[in-house]
């Protein structure tokens, strides 16, 4: 077993070097726990909602329960007018989740400890929002970066302040579920190595914070999914809803 | 089960859950995801507003100086970014 707590990080191809215009596009792990992840969410909503009864059992209950928290906290942020979007974020929260929860899993990858992946979620929820709101407003939408009620002589300086701090959520977004994700597993995975190295003596102590940290970081991936999907929602309020 | 009987009973669930809505303070481990989100927030406009200066100075060949300004923008655009969304987090309690 590899002692180094970052190598649980890396990506190995597996099959194959697939090679398209110099962009290496061969089959990683990383694709492998993508692809279990997006498996795993299709069986579980197709089963649950196969035979849908009056009386639901637990199964189809769960993905009900599912349902109505991402309706709630759509409709809570964002207002009726991002009932639209539903579906993307509905699939969005359900990736994240499984993605941190199928990390969680012993010998398993955790595909949101990468910054990559994270990024392109967030410049892609980044430039939809945008795109949205300059769809909807037209160049209106600009007035986003000039807050009211600001005197003349500060306005240069506070648009600046705006536009980074727009420019920053993408940043914030991504970096926020990596790093969570990245210091929690190295974190177990050093606890786990300190088991092993102190023996049958004094491994006791780092096993029971080993046990008390799974359960800190099946809370935290839970919360990191939520607080990605909340964000979303909460950008995407500002580009239905301009009020500022 | 007589279906008369599970509608009465679904009423009176519905009737609970719209009573419940209000008094419910939502969950507790959303203050903890509200923690998490103020950090970065804070961090990541800093990085934003460095970086933008970085890239400028490369241009205008400016060396120092406007990486210097754009970390003190950067910064003043963080803590504009923790307290508007502190200020959301008020109006939702």
């Amino acid at each position: 077993m590899a002692a180094n707590p970052m190598s649980q990080f890396n990506v190995n191809k597996i099959g194959p070097e697939i090679k398209l215009g110099g962009v290496d596009l061969s089959f990683t792990n990383a694709s492998l726990f993508m692809l279990i992840t997006v498996t795993t969410i299709l069986l579980f909503l197709y089963l649950s909602t196969k035979d849908k009864k009056i009386i639901p059992n637990k199964l189809q209950l769960l993905s009900e329960i599912l349902y109505n928290f991402v309706a709630k906290m759509i409709s809570d942020t964002a207002g009726s007018k991002a009932k639209p979007y539903f579906p993307f974020i509905f699939s969005l929260f359900v990736f994240v989740l499984m993605c941190n929860m199928i990390g969680m899993v012993p010998y398993s990858f955790t595909v949101t400890s990468h910054i990559i992946v994270t990024m392109v979620l967030a410049l892609f929820i980044f430039i939809a929002v945008t795109v949205i709101g300059f769809l909807k407003h037209g160049f209106k939408y600009l007035s986003i970066f000039v807050p009211k009620g600001v005197p003349v002589v500060l306005l240069p300086l506070i648009t600046i302040i705006e536009i980074i701090s727009y420019l920053s959520r993408p940043v914030s977004l991504s970096v926020r579920l990596f790093a969570n994700m990245m210091a929690g597993h190295t974190m177990l995975k050093v606890f786990g190595g300190f088991v092993i190295s102190l023996g049958l003596l004094g491994g006791w102590l780092p096993l029971s914070f080993s046990v008390a940290l799974t359960g800190l970081e099946i809370l935290v991936a839970f919360l990191q999914a939520y607080v990605f999907a909340i964000l979303t929602c909460i950008y995407l309020n500002d580009a239905l809803n301009l009020h500022h | 089960m007589p279906q008369k009987d599970f509608k009465t009973r679904l009423k009176i669930e519905k009737d609970k859950l719209a009573n419940n809505a209000r008094s419910n303070n939502d969950n507790k481990s959303s203050y903890l995801g509200s923690a998490f989100k103020l950090g970065t927030e804070l961090v990541a406009a800093v990085a934003v507003g460095t970086i933008i200066g970085f890239i400028l100075d490369n241009w205008f060949g400016t060396k120092p100086w406007l990486i210097i300004i754009f970390f003190f923008i950067g910064s003043a655009a963080g803590m504009l970014n923790v307290i508007r969304s502190a200020k959301t987090m008020q109006k939702r309690d």
